[in-house]
């Protein structure tokens, strides 16, 4: 046997395997500071519109600036959210401090809709959706249950807004509403204030986002 | 770490590694490449057995080129051993009887008994197994013939190429043959050529005597003959030499295409299973590392299959939302390695096809090949694996 091609060929293979694991992690490390920064910019369009709100708060004027601002802030958000799981699910790379962010943008996101809703008579739908990723087998098909029930209601022109959090995770704010709204167990799905325990299939959901 | 991601790093190394180490086998033996010994005026006589079965299109062309070799027709014994042809091949053959050949005919009972019948009836010293729907260029004798100086050489096997055509099935089979020769000569320096292809190739006739003849039941007993002579640690040789060109007709549709790879994928994952005994030591590179090589490519293949499957299967409900932004996101280190990958690959094909100085293939179908034809045919795999799962019947 020539051991030393064999040799070879394997340190050559371990080089160019470990320069790709370097390009992947440059490429891992490239795409969170992407999406870093992306909730960072939403976040400040999102302390925009708060402001906006605080200076002139039970005047219902403005109420067409908040709600295109907001719906635009929504799609973004939820456009991050998408992505901050697809990096997580398909790509395993762990960015808890970045999600403890996201979660604050959707906290904030939560409480600006709700007070618009009161105010500018918004007709949407507001729907808290907690999960859990390290005991929960249900919850993968949860999420996809709300999506669906979603899309299915949105073609009777029910606009709902979906905002999750991770229960376990540790972020402060995902424990706040955890306790605002005693959830004990995942998943658990909170529509327009009212709390659904445990897994919830989609034609319930759909019943709920239509009353 | 979770079981797919380890699967994933195991076959993205495999694929590397492979790649490395045959670019690298070209690179040290280069120079060598067309080197082969010379022919020093020997002219032993050689038995061509061609069995042939309804092959009354070729048998014609076969025989005439083997006529015309550049080698004594007094020291050729050209045996046509008809297997029970129910055209015209029988009656085609017996026009060359007198000519220095001899016809046979027998009840049909498949190739390698035909091969047997004719071995058994052969003269010479060596002995040649020549498909009827093949023919050969003049010089081919004159060039394997001086392998046989070296007595631990069994056999030697010739270019087997598909001759040009313009027709994009035949242009694909055509590139795939030579890949395969190219391979099959790389091989041959670390002493693990894993086929006597069909059409010309030589052994010597003691061979049979040693290893024993052709396995009638096999699926593929051109690869059977030449596993059990590397089994007895003997030598096969090849050669690429255009003077050494043997050009055979493919199959000219896919249902034919797709049937005859499939037999050869069944036949061959059964013989290297017969011989997997042969993983130690005393069988040097062919035992420790082409044997292997087989099963972790076919390991390797099921495995980015499930991959695959699971990829497109287990997409979450919300990337139809992101659709753009999933794609660009899915780039990765394996995509990183993947390029690598694709790239050596195409540097490979490239190499291999640039090394035959006489043969020509345009741009457009070797970029098709790489693209679409060498994807599409490792779905073999998978109509192979269906075959055993149902227990489909072993028919050449």
């Amino acid at each position: 046997m020539s051991l030393s091609l064999y040799l070879i060929a394997f340190i050559i293979s371990a080089a160019i395997f470990i320069a790709g694991i370097y390009v992947g992690a440059l490429l891992d490390e490239g795409d969170v500071q992407t999406l870093s920064s992306d909730v960072s910019s939403l976040s400040r369009q999102l302390t925009t519109v708060q402001l906006l709100l605080l200076m002139d708060e039970n005047s219902s004027a403005f109420c067409p600036v908040y709600e295109s601002e907001l719906s635009a802030i929504d799609d973004e958000r939820e456009r991050l959210g998408y992505e901050l799981s697809f990096l997580e699910e398909k790509r395993n790379i762990d960015a808890p401090e970045l999600k403890k962010e996201y979660f604050i943008l959707e906290a904030q996101s939560h409480l600006l809709s709700k007070k618009l809703k009161d105010l500018c008579d918004v007709e949407s739908v507001l729907v808290l959706y907690f999960y859990s990723n390290e005991n929960c087998s249900e919850c993968g098909q949860q999420g996809v249950d709300i999506l669906a029930a979603r899309d299915t209601v949105a073609s009777s022109g029910i606009d709902v807004r979906i905002y999750s959090f991770d229960g376990d995770l540790g972020s402060p704010i995902a424990d706040a509403f955890v306790n605002e709204y005693d959830i004990r167990e995942y998943p658990s799905v909170v529509i327009e204030d009212r709390v659904h325990s445990g897994y919830i299939p989609k034609e319930e959901l759909v019943e709920e986002f239509t009353k | 770490m979770e079981l797919i991601e380890f699967l994933n790093y195991c076959v993205a190394f495999f694929t590397v590694y492979t790649t490395v180490f045959f670019l690298l086998l070209f690179l040290k033996y280069r120079n060598s490449y067309y080197a082969e010994p010379e022919w020093k005026g020997q002219t032993p006589l050689v038995s061509v057995v061609i069995p042939a079965y309804n092959e009354e299109k070729q048998i014609e062309k076969c025989i005439d080129s083997i006529l015309k070799l550049d080698y004594p027709l007094e020291k050729l014994d050209i045996i046509v051993v008809d297997d029970g042809s129910t055209d015209s091949t029988l009656a085609k053959s017996k026009e060359y009887e007198g000519k220095g050949v001899r016809i046979f005919t027998k009840e049909n009972k498949g190739k390698g008994a035909a091969l047997n019948y004719g071995i058994e009836r052969a003269k010479g010293g060596l002995v040649v197994t020549m498909d009827a729907d093949s023919y050969v260029t003049p010089g081919v004798l004159k060039k394997l013939i001086p392998n046989f100086d070296n007595p631990r050489v069994m056999a030697a096997t010739p270019a087997v190429k598909i001759a040009p055509s313009g027709k994009a099935m035949r242009e694909f089979q055509r590139i795939e043959y030579l890949m395969i020769l190219f391979s099959r000569k790389l091989l041959s320096y670390i002493d693990a050529v894993p086929v006597t292809p069909g059409p010309f190739s030589i052994f010597r006739k003691k061979v049979f005597d040693e290893v024993g003849l052709f396995d009638e039941n096999n699926l593929v007993e051109d690869q059977e003959i030449a596993l059990r002579i590397q089994a007895h640690n003997y030598l096969i040789r090849s050669s690429v030499s255009s003077m050494a060109t043997v050009y055979t007709e493919p199959p000219d549709n896919i249902r034919d295409l797709l049937k005859q790879r499939v037999r050869w994928q069944r036949g061959g994952v059964r013989n290297y299973w017969k011989y997997k005994y042969m993983i130690r030591n005393e069988f040097g590179d062919f035992g420790l590392f082409f044997i292997p090589l087989n099963f972790a490519t076919l390991g390797a293949f099921f495995i980015v299959l499930g991959l695959l499957l699971n990829a497109l299967f287990s997409n979450p409900y919300y990337t139809r939302y992101i659709i753009a932004e999933s794609i660009v996101m899915s780039i990765n280190m394996f995509t990183v390695i993947g390029i690598f990958v694709l790239i050596a690959s195409f540097v490979w094909l490239y190499v291999a096809i640039t090394s035959f100085r006489t043969e020509k293939v345009k741009l457009r179908y070797l970029l098709l090949f790489m693209l679409f034809y060498w994807y599409l045919m490792l779905g073999h795999n998978v109509l192979m694996t269906l075959a055993e799962l149902r227990r489909a019947k072993c028919v050449w």
